[in-house]
């Protein structure tokens, strides 16, 4: 990637969070409920909502706070809480690693089930087997992540006690939140595993290595998974939005201490710092992850680096 | 043809790869807790609920961990605003001139002051307790009291507090006495001082920011860490009365109340706030957890604003024709399953001088249809909003369903706007309000002028009825009890007839905690809930 290039792309990235950020600034005015009138009990006295107002600078021209809120931001000051007076930029980065760790695990294990799966799946199409995988991946594309977490919450921590039902404590806590997003996310990822599996098999080069003798379970093991992981890497890019929203819900009722219901819970106040901060800090995230996978690419792909020279 | 997999695909799978190993070492860091693998435990830190290692013995070292329904909006700028959710925070930190602790109204004990006498009218005179310090180390003087109340009163600035409080001077007689004067005879006085906290007068003359974020009392709780919607605290070593038995005493918000109830039921939380009726048979049937609550403390009416439905602010005809067309009993019954009680006055039940008032409001679809003919409406009226708010007040969305399904029935024609608590609450005090009823609720500490200013002129709800204003100030500023009784018999008369908002019920508050938990105080006559003498038992 020339200089050229790479500066182009950082103009880009830094335009994509500038619109973030506008529109997340913008869409959460228009939106009602003002903020100041949620500190203060119904009926309070309009000098009361006035004051309170100007203390946390709702009061000021749109224009003047959006520029105000740019101008902090660039500085790295994205705020305090118009809840108290807690750091927004401190207070969204101490949740950013509970969610990426979340929605990471949920990668991990549903890309390792959905190799298994669909490789045996795809060891005999219309088997028992097959028809199994299938009916998993139907049925579990077709509950609702809610309430499978309230399920699992019934039966594995207040019944059998084996996992805590809230909040991040030990490795434990991972166990029934990491399931839901599994859950939601195997299927998918489960049938494009199987169907790859399938086009695999009947490659030229897998019939070749299978007349040389080559035992079956090694060409599922070292051509199968090889080939398969592509398309199932290329599926968790696409999904990774979906993951995170997904992540949203599951952090609600599980007290998951994300950004996810850090936004949930500021947007009940009309915290507006702290939602911009969340949605933010995402963006930024996203974008530089983005990023650095296309750097890489460029590195590491002569095709792609002619490509763009 | 499938497309054979490139060196870019390739290289992108080691990415991914090394990408999930960082997952997994990122999980490791977000786990600091040191016994992490021992079962759940309830005592936790401020920001992740970690885990301790077995319960400590009692009055040493116990930590207690407490759910929240409701948002922490506000911060610590003292009497900036009266969020309940940070009133009853401030319980633990802060202390008050007087103390009711039986709930009793009529019985006030002393707590910073460890007495009074009401000199005339409008003076009180407070001797203070010697020998009491801030949480900063500062000894309370007569000086942090008279900054208190002047500031809380509105006499010394602005103050969320003034809305119920008169203005107030204090003099301070010496070190340890105060005298509180008024600018006219004020009857809830000793009421307002048991929700006034006092505050020091050098921490208010300071440093805004300070003030803002640590708060600094004399209660039996210091708060250590103060996280969005986790609060921490942990006991007051050098608290003047019987320290409290628990050692560090968690607040933390939980919006969804089956996850609040998932928590105490697995063992992760030792009191739960704000039960919703669906949830009451579940921990009624559950061993090792019992349910606290005080009922009828909380008016939820269909609270009306002036000039959003004219034909409302002209005809008291139009007005009972809309409070006779559905039955309140059902509702709290089937809708609310029980945990209220259908309304009888604008006052909650536990008010003092509760008169419950005849005849009651009952469905009467021919009486209704009367009521519309004389108000000269023949096609039911003109359109209007009821607006209901979700995830706040127990069913409220089927409960003003089931009312506008009635109200559609005789003729009228309202229509159900659902909102979150937010959205409410601008449409209903912002200048651009759509909505003509809001379904709403409003608490008091027990004494009635703090229920029925609401619907005085110091207030939105007010409809220019000043026969109810007179009698709101004659009630606050009637001091003999029994003239004052008659004074609020003749109010709630009043606003029966008028019937300015719309009655419903008069719904419970009630909390949940674990057995173990002994000691925990909620107020009858408040949302008032006091941590200073639980303690965790065996």
């Amino acid at each position: 990637m020339t200089g050229r290039v790479l500066v182009t792309r950082l103009g880009h990235m830094v335009l994509v969070v500038l619109a973030v950020m506008t529109i997340a600034f913008f869409v959460l005015r228009l939106a009602t409920g003002d903020p100041a009138r949620l500190v203060n009990p119904p009926g309070t006295p309009e000098n009361i909502i006035a004051q309170t107002r100007a203390q946390i600078g709702t009061d000021r021209s749109l224009p003047v706070q959006y520029l105000t809120y740019l101008g902090d931001a660039v500085r790295g000051d994205l705020g305090t809480s118009f809840r108290g007076a807690q750091s927004v930029g401190r207070t969204v980065m101490a949740a950013l690693p509970n969610t990426l760790s979340l929605a990471g695990l949920a990668i991990l294990f549903s890309a390792a089930i959905a190799l298994v799966l669909g490789a045996l799946a795809a060891w005999r199409p219309g088997g028992l087997f097959d028809r199994l995988v299938l009916g998993y991946a139907a049925l579990a594309q077709a509950t609702a992540p809610f309430w499978l977490a309230v399920m699992l919450i019934l039966v594995f921590s207040l019944r059998l006690r084996m996992f805590p039902a809230i909040d991040m404590s030990s490795w434990r806590s991972f166990v029934l939140p990491v399931t839901t997003l599994v859950v939601a996310l195997s299927p998918v990822l489960t049938r494009t595993a199987r169907q790859s599996f399938l086009e695999t098999l009947n490659e030229p080069y897998i019939k070749a290595a299978r007349a040389r003798g080559l035992p079956n379970w090694r060409v599922f093991a070292v051509h199968g998974v090889k080939s398969a992981s592509m398309p199932i890497i290329t599926l968790i890019g696409l999904q990774l939005g979906f993951l995170l929203a997904g992540a949203v819900v599951v952090e609600a009722i599980f007290n998951w201490p994300g950004i996810g219901k850090l936004i949930l819970d500021s947007l009940a106040s009309r915290d507006f710092p702290m939602i911009q901060g969340g949605i933010l800090v995402a963006a930024v995230v996203f974008v530089v992850m983005n990023f650095v996978v296309d750097l890489l690419y460029t590195l590491l792909d002569p095709r792609v680096r002619a490509g763009q020279t | 043809m499938r497309a054979i997999p490139s060196r870019s695909s390739r290289s992108r799978s080691r990415i991914v790869v090394v990408g999930l190993a960082l997952s997994l070492a990122l999980a490791a860091c977000a786990s600091d807790d040191p016994g992490a693998d021992e079962e759940p435990d309830p005592a936790t830190d401020e920001q992740a609920g970690d885990t301790t290692d077995g319960e400590p013995a009692a009055g040493d070292g116990q930590a207690v961990r407490f759910l929240m329904a409701e948002n922490f909006w506000a911060d610590w700028r003292p009497y900036s605003s009266t969020a309940l959710s940070q009133k009853r925070l401030e319980r633990q930190i802060y202390d008050y001139l007087v103390d009711f602790p039986s709930g009793d109204l009529s019985q006030p004990e002393p707590s910073l002051a460890t007495s009074w006498e009401q000199v005339d009218d409008t003076t009180w005179e407070f001797t203070l307790r010697e020998d009491v310090v801030f949480h900063d180390g500062q000894p309370l003087t007569a000086e942090d009291v008279k900054a208190s109340v002047e500031l809380a009163s509105g006499t010394a600035g602005e103050s969320a507090y003034a809305l119920t409080w008169a203005p107030a001077e204090v003099e301070v007689v010496d070190d340890q006495t105060v005298r509180i004067t008024t600018e006219e005879p004020f009857a809830p006085l000793l009421v307002e001082l048991w929700w006034t906290p006092i505050v020091s007068a050098a921490w208010l003359d300071g440093d805004e920011s300070r003030l803002q974020s640590e708060p600094n009392g004399t209660g039996p709780f210091r708060l250590v860490s103060d996280d969005v919607n986790v609060k921490t605290m942990e006991r007051n070593p050098d608290y003047w009365g019987e320290p409290a038995q628990i050692e560090t005493l968690v607040w933390e918000f939980i919006q969804d109340p089956q996850t609040r109830l998932n928590a105490l039921l697995s063992g992760e939380a030792h009191a739960i706030d704000r039960v919703p009726p669906e949830h009451l048979e579940t921990i009624e049937n559950e061993d090792g957890v019992e349910l606290l609550g005080v009922t009828g403390i909380e008016s939820v009416n269909l609270y009306v604003r002036t000039g959003r439905l004219p034909i409302w602010d002209e005809s008291a005809d139009f007005r009972r024709a809309v409070n006779l067309s559905f039955d309140r009993q059902p509702l709290v019954d089937n809708l609310v399953m029980g945990s209220a009680e259908a309304a009888g006055s604008f006052l909650p039940t536990n008010t003092m001088f509760y008169q419950e008032q005849q005849p009651p409001f009952t469905a009467d679809p021919e009486a209704a249809a009367e009521a519309l003919a004389a108000a000269g409406v023949d096609d039911g009226g003109p359109p209007f909003e009821i607006w209901v708010a979700e995830g706040f007040l127990p069913r409220a969305v089927p409960v003003v369903e089931a009312i506008v399904a009635q109200m559609q029935e005789i003729g009228l024609n309202p229509t159900v706007v659902t909102s979150d608590v937010a959205g409410l609450i601008d449409d209903a005090f912002g200048e651009d309000g759509t909505g003509a009823m809001y379904h709403l609720s409003w608490a008091s500490a027990g004494d009635p002028h703090q229920a029925a200013a609401v619907y005085s002129s110091a207030f939105a709800w007010y409809f220019g009825d000043e026969e109810l204003d007179a009698l709101v100030d004659q009630g606050r500023t009637t001091l003999d009890p029994s003239e004052r009784e008659q004074v609020y018999a003749q109010l709630q008369e009043h606003m029966w007839e008028q019937a300015w908002h719309v009655p419903l019920y008069n719904s419970d508050f009630t909390m949940a905690h674990v057995s173990e938990l002994e000691g925990i105080i909620v107020q009858p006559h408040s949302f008032r809930t006091d941590f200073h003498r639980a303690r965790l038992g065996n």
